[in-house]
């Protein structure tokens, strides 16, 4: 085929094809799903596969996306990281005699919300001490809106350190001890033990001052400043704040919230694009060209040889797919690849096309310029692939097309199940954990709809794009 | 070619497949299986040791004894699974055992039950009623508003239709189950969120009731996903038939409207239908399994889940084989009914085109 014949029939084509309302809106769902599967690095971060497997350190678990507060009319607080540069240095090592030096810093953190961050975390102080047995000391103060001083924590600070505030003992033994005294001092003395291993540490420290605070906490919005007092007690002891990251960590986080791994959805639902894409497009389309092959060189051949290619195509196609993918699945179960997969979807999904395409070829066999290139002593290859194929060919873009979803459908279902590639990130491994978390009977909505929903549209897309293309393309199946 | 020849010849493909299929399995699965049993060899061993401190002083005196011990008690072991056997008469072996349905015992029982040919024996029946009770409803939905659709081809009705079936046909079943767990057991509290009965199950009527309730939300799945698809195939299928010139002489003669439709055009198009219902229900059994477990419906998909969660290979086994078996016999239903609706397809047809 000359290009120019090849432009004007593409000219043609999308003449056609632009009358078709739902394929215009396919081909511009397809473009929003190729932009965000190229994009993915983009809009989130590069290194998402390498660590999608693992525990996301510093996230909160299963929180709902932060837009959650725009349905809700109680706010709950989103994640937030405090760097060095946010926190205030008020003493940048002060000596105070004896060795001793003293390091200072405040962070301050404004409380609009009726549901406070769950945790605080304070992590990566550097730290340098010259004898290990004589950790520094760490005091941290919060000083409340209502002006009440609160010590949290006081305790040695060694390389390393963490600070959880809402998970620490001795936090929670302070914070206990301080709320006690606004609340019925029988009610203490009855349940105290129970009350102090139930209270919610992070939403006493943000509650209002009054009775209730330990049983029904209550949001005290306004300012609170965190004082940090850092002090070391040998000569050559050093501390580097540059590093220290502060985390507030939120009960809500980013586009879509975070799973019970504490990994951003949003970032796996970008991510996933890539595989869906990728293994429904590569399925669909080399099925369609075995098929096809298949098909035409039955026809082709004919007589007993045909007669046997059938055979093998009826029973091949006898043997129901999902079942022994998900038996082939579980044999190779931890080391399956996408391309294992790709592969096995394609030696089971053939057969239908090659069924449409032998008597499509058979009809085309028959036409006099057929006849008339074997004639002219034209060899097999030839015939086959420049005058039967050429014919079959706009059939084929539509069935491959219309071959994507199905696949996209049994590859999510396959990881569904917990047999898709572990290293991959993909939308039905993601229902998989919530199925295995029981997301849906506690109600993580996040966690369940939006995979779900990534699915059907880029099914529906080559849906879209597959009708048109069989009404642009195979004109005569045109029905009404 | 006779009808009998016809049949005859069906059976032998789909027997043909079941053994072929069981035999590529059981390769498979020796293999598997071989790994998991000789780390449970290990174990077993190992515990025996501990479990006997009797033993485990005398031995820990010598460590060639303890060698020479452990080496008896590996061969021995090696011996009772059968591993000493060549990997070829495993294979045949467990390819028997499938095919006369001794499909073994599981590691821990699953619905009271240890032998794999009895728990599937309890799932089955439970399956065919979810999937059944659903079939019917999408079957008669679908084909009341492809008939209509049809009949007034064009109209809001037949593209919202259209719409829907492309729509749905997009949904992964199972997905669309939970949302439906989320909404409806969830947030409104109406319906259960899975299982098949209350805990603990009801007696006399109050049990059948509620086995219904709990069927409600299941079955509206995978209605709401299949009927879609139905009604536009029907569709399809009846504009194709109304176009014939039959309905036209029907029409021209003075037939009732009514009975040009469903008298004359639907039992045209009833080979077809039929065999697109039989084909389709086929294709939906593998999104209706996954979407059984999505509600812990005790059935088919609950097995698979089980058995792909707990490594029950034997069990996924079993399961695979019955679910290739019931696909088969469907399929030479869907062709002898075919053969029987429209006489002139038969086996071999093709070969006079």
């Amino acid at each position: 085929m000359r290009w120019v014949d090849l432009k004007a029939s593409i000219k043609d084509f999308w003449f056609e094809f632009r009358r078709q309302k739902g394929g215009l809106f396919g081909l511009a769902l397809l473009f929003l799903l190729i932009f965000t599967a190229l994009g993915a690095p983009y809009l989130t971060e590069p290194d998402i596969p390498t660590k999608w497997s693992q525990y996301w350190e510093g996230n909160p678990t299963t929180v709902p996306p932060v837009w959650y507060n725009y349905f809700t009319t109680k706010k709950l607080a989103p994640h937030e990281i405090l760097t060095s540069n946010d926190l205030r240095i008020t003493s940048p090592g002060e000596d105070i005699g004896g060795g001793m030096k003293y390091y200072g810093f405040e962070f301050t953190y404004e409380n609009n919300y009726d549901f406070p961050p769950s945790d605080i975390i304070i992590r990566n102080i550097g730290v340098k001490l010259t004898d290990l047995n004589s950790p520094a000391q760490i005091v941290i103060t919060l000083v409340r809106p209502d002006g009440i001083k609160i010590e949290l924590l006081n305790t040695e600070l060694r390389e390393g350190s963490v600070y959880q505030l809402a998970k620490d003992g001795k936090v929670r033994n302070a914070v206990f001890q301080w709320a006690s005294q606004f609340e019925n001092p029988q009610k203490i003395a009855q349940a105290g033990e129970t009350l102090k291993s139930t209270m919610d540490t992070t939403k006493v420290i943000f509650g209002k001052a009054q009775e209730g605070i330990l049983t029904n906490p209550e949001a005290l919005k306004g300012t609170y400043i965190f004082q940090v007092d850092i002090f070391t007690f040998r000569e050559g002891d050093q501390i580097d704040l540059s590093t220290t990251e502060t985390i507030l960590s939120g009960r809500t986080y980013g586009f879509m919230g975070t799973d019970y791994k504490a990994r951003d959805l949003w970032s796996g639902l970008v991510w996933g694009t890539r595989v869906s894409l990728t293994v429904g497009v590569t399925v669909a389309v080399l099925t369609v060209l075995i098929g096809i092959f298949y098909g035409v060189t039955s026809a082709y051949l004919g007589g007993w040889k045909d007669e046997f290619m059938q055979r093998v195509n009826e029973f091949w196609a006898s043997i129901p797919t999902l079942p022994i993918l998900i038996l082939l699945g579980a044999a190779f179960k931890g080391h399956v690849s996408l391309w294992t997969i790709v592969f096995l979807m394609v030696a089971f999904y053939w057969t239908g096309i090659a069924k449409v395409a032998r008597s499509m070829a058979l009809q085309i066999k028959e036409q006099t310029y057929v006849e008339a290139a074997i004639a002219l002593g034209a060899g097999t290859g030839r015939i086959i692939f420049k005058h039967i194929m050429p014919q079959i060919m706009p059939y084929a873009f539509a069935a491959m097309a219309l071959n994507v979803p199905g696949a996209v459908l049994t590859e999510a279902s396959l990881s569904f199940l917990g047999l898709g590639d572990p290293t991959a990130v993909t939308w039905g491994q993601i229902l998989y954990d919530a199925q295995t978390q029981s997301a849906t009977i506690n109600g993580y909505w996040w966690w369940v709809i939006p995979p779900g929903l990534a699915i059907t549209l880029v099914a529906f897309t080559f849906v879209l794009l597959g009708i048109s293309l069989d009404r642009v393309l195979n004109p005569r199946l045109k029905r009404l | 070619m006779g009808y009998g020849r016809y049949i005859t010849i069906r059976l032998l493909n789909a027997l043909l497949v079941l053994a072929l299929v069981t035999l590529l399995v059981s390769v498979l699965f020796t293999k598997v299986a071989e790994e998991d049993i000789r780390s449970s060899i290990q174990e077993q061993i190992n515990l025996k040791l501990r479990s006997n401190p009797e033993l485990q002083r005398q031995l820990a005196a010598d460590p060639a004894k303890l060698q020479e011990w452990y080496q008896r008690e590996y061969n021995r072991l090696i011996h009772v699974y059968e591993l000493d056997k060549p990997f070829w008469v495993r294979v045949i072996q467990r390819t028997k055992d499938t095919l006369t349905l001794n499909f073994g015992n599981t590691k821990s029982p699953i619905f009271g039950e240890t032998a794999v040919g009895k728990i599937i024996s309890k799932a089955i029946p439970r399956t065919v009623i979810l999937f059944t009770t659903a079939q019917i409803f999408v079957i008669l939905i679908g084909l009341l508003l492809g008939v209509k659709a049809a009949q007034i081809a064009g109209s809001i009705l037949d593209k919202g239709v259209s719409i829907v079936a492309m729509v749905t046909s997009s949904i992964p079943m199972w997905w669309f189950g939970m949302m439906m767990i989320l909404i409806f057991s969830f947030k409104m509290g109406l319906f259960p969120s899975g299982g098949m009965t209350s805990m603990p199950p009801k007696e006399g009527f109050a049990y059948y009731l509620d086995v219904l309730y709990h069927m409600i939300l299941p079955v509206s799945t995978i209605v709401f996903v299949l009927f879609g698809g139905w009604a536009w195939t029907t569709r399809n299928i009846m504009i194709g038939t109304m176009q014939e010139d039959f309905i036209m002489a029907a029409r021209a003669k003075g037939v009732p409207e009514r009975k040009v439709i469903y008298g004359h055009a639907l039992r045209a198009s009833a080979p077809p239908i039929v065999t697109m219902t039989i084909f389709s229900l086929l294709g939906s059994i593998g999104g209706a399994i996954i979407t059984e477990s999505v509600f812990n419906w005790p059935g088919m998909g609950r097995l698979y889940w089980t058995a792909l969660q707990q490594n029950e290979t034997r069990l996924l086994m079993g399961v695979t084989f019955v679910t290739v078996a019931l696909y088969l016999i469907a399929m030479i239903i869907a062709d002898l009914a075919y053969g029987y609706l429209d006489p002139r397809v038969k086996v071999g047809a093709s070969q006079s085109t």
